[in-house]
């Protein structure tokens, strides 16, 4: 757990190869591993499982999310 | 557990990963590969990628498109969803309309 201050992209740095959450704007839910990022929020997630209002919808085994879409990523807490 | 069949597929799909270090990799990668590609409006692309550029404009060849609109019966109110595809033989997508790309034979399901 990290109390001092850290940037945006230390996050970012941080959170590869961990699972996420990416929510796009429309609402749709992406799960799955990340893999890399870039400036403008382009995402590649691996064994990517896509949700739709909560429900599974597909299963995509490398995914690249357009930046712009990209509503947030989140990582869960973990202890190292 | 990973399934001897997929197993195969999934070693190459791991290999590409190794060689991504930023996300346009990924569709450097998939050059020549069949890949999918979910766009707004609902609408969904099956094809060949034959060129990209960092908008995300893409050209694909021997691609499937399909469109899925709600429709609504009038007289049961029943909510239907309605799939209506077709093939293009080449294409020019433009890129701000591109929500996800997927290289297909890295997925699971169909």
């Amino acid at each position: 757990m990290s109390s001092t201050r850290q940037t945006p992209s230390d996050f970012l740095k941080q959170i590869i190869h961990r699972p996420v959450v990416v929510k796009l704007n429309s609402g749709v839910d992406y799960r799955g591993v990340l893999v890399c990022l870039d400036g403008f929020m382009n995402i590649v997630l691996d064994q990517t499982e896509e949700y739709i209002n909560g429900q599974l919808k597909a299963k995509y085994g490398i995914a690249f999310l357009r930046g712009n879409n990209v509503l947030y990523i989140s990582a869960q807490k973990r202890k190292a | 557990c990973l399934k001897v069949m997929e197993s195969a597929s999934r070693q190459q799909a791991l290999a590409s990963l190794a060689s991504i270090e930023e996300p346009m990799d990924l569709i450097r990668v998939s050059l020549d590969e069949i890949v999918h590609v979910k766009m707004r409006n609902e609408r969904e692309l099956r094809g060949r990628l034959h060129a990209f550029d960092s908008h995300l404009n893409m050209v694909l060849g021997d691609v499937e498109e399909t469109v899925t609109t709600l429709e609504i019966d009038e007289e049961t109110y029943e909510e239907v969803y309605k799939a209506t595809k077709r093939t293009v033989p080449m294409l020019f997508v433009r890129g701000d309309g591109v929500i996800l790309v997927s290289p297909i034979g890295s997925s699971q399901a169909a």
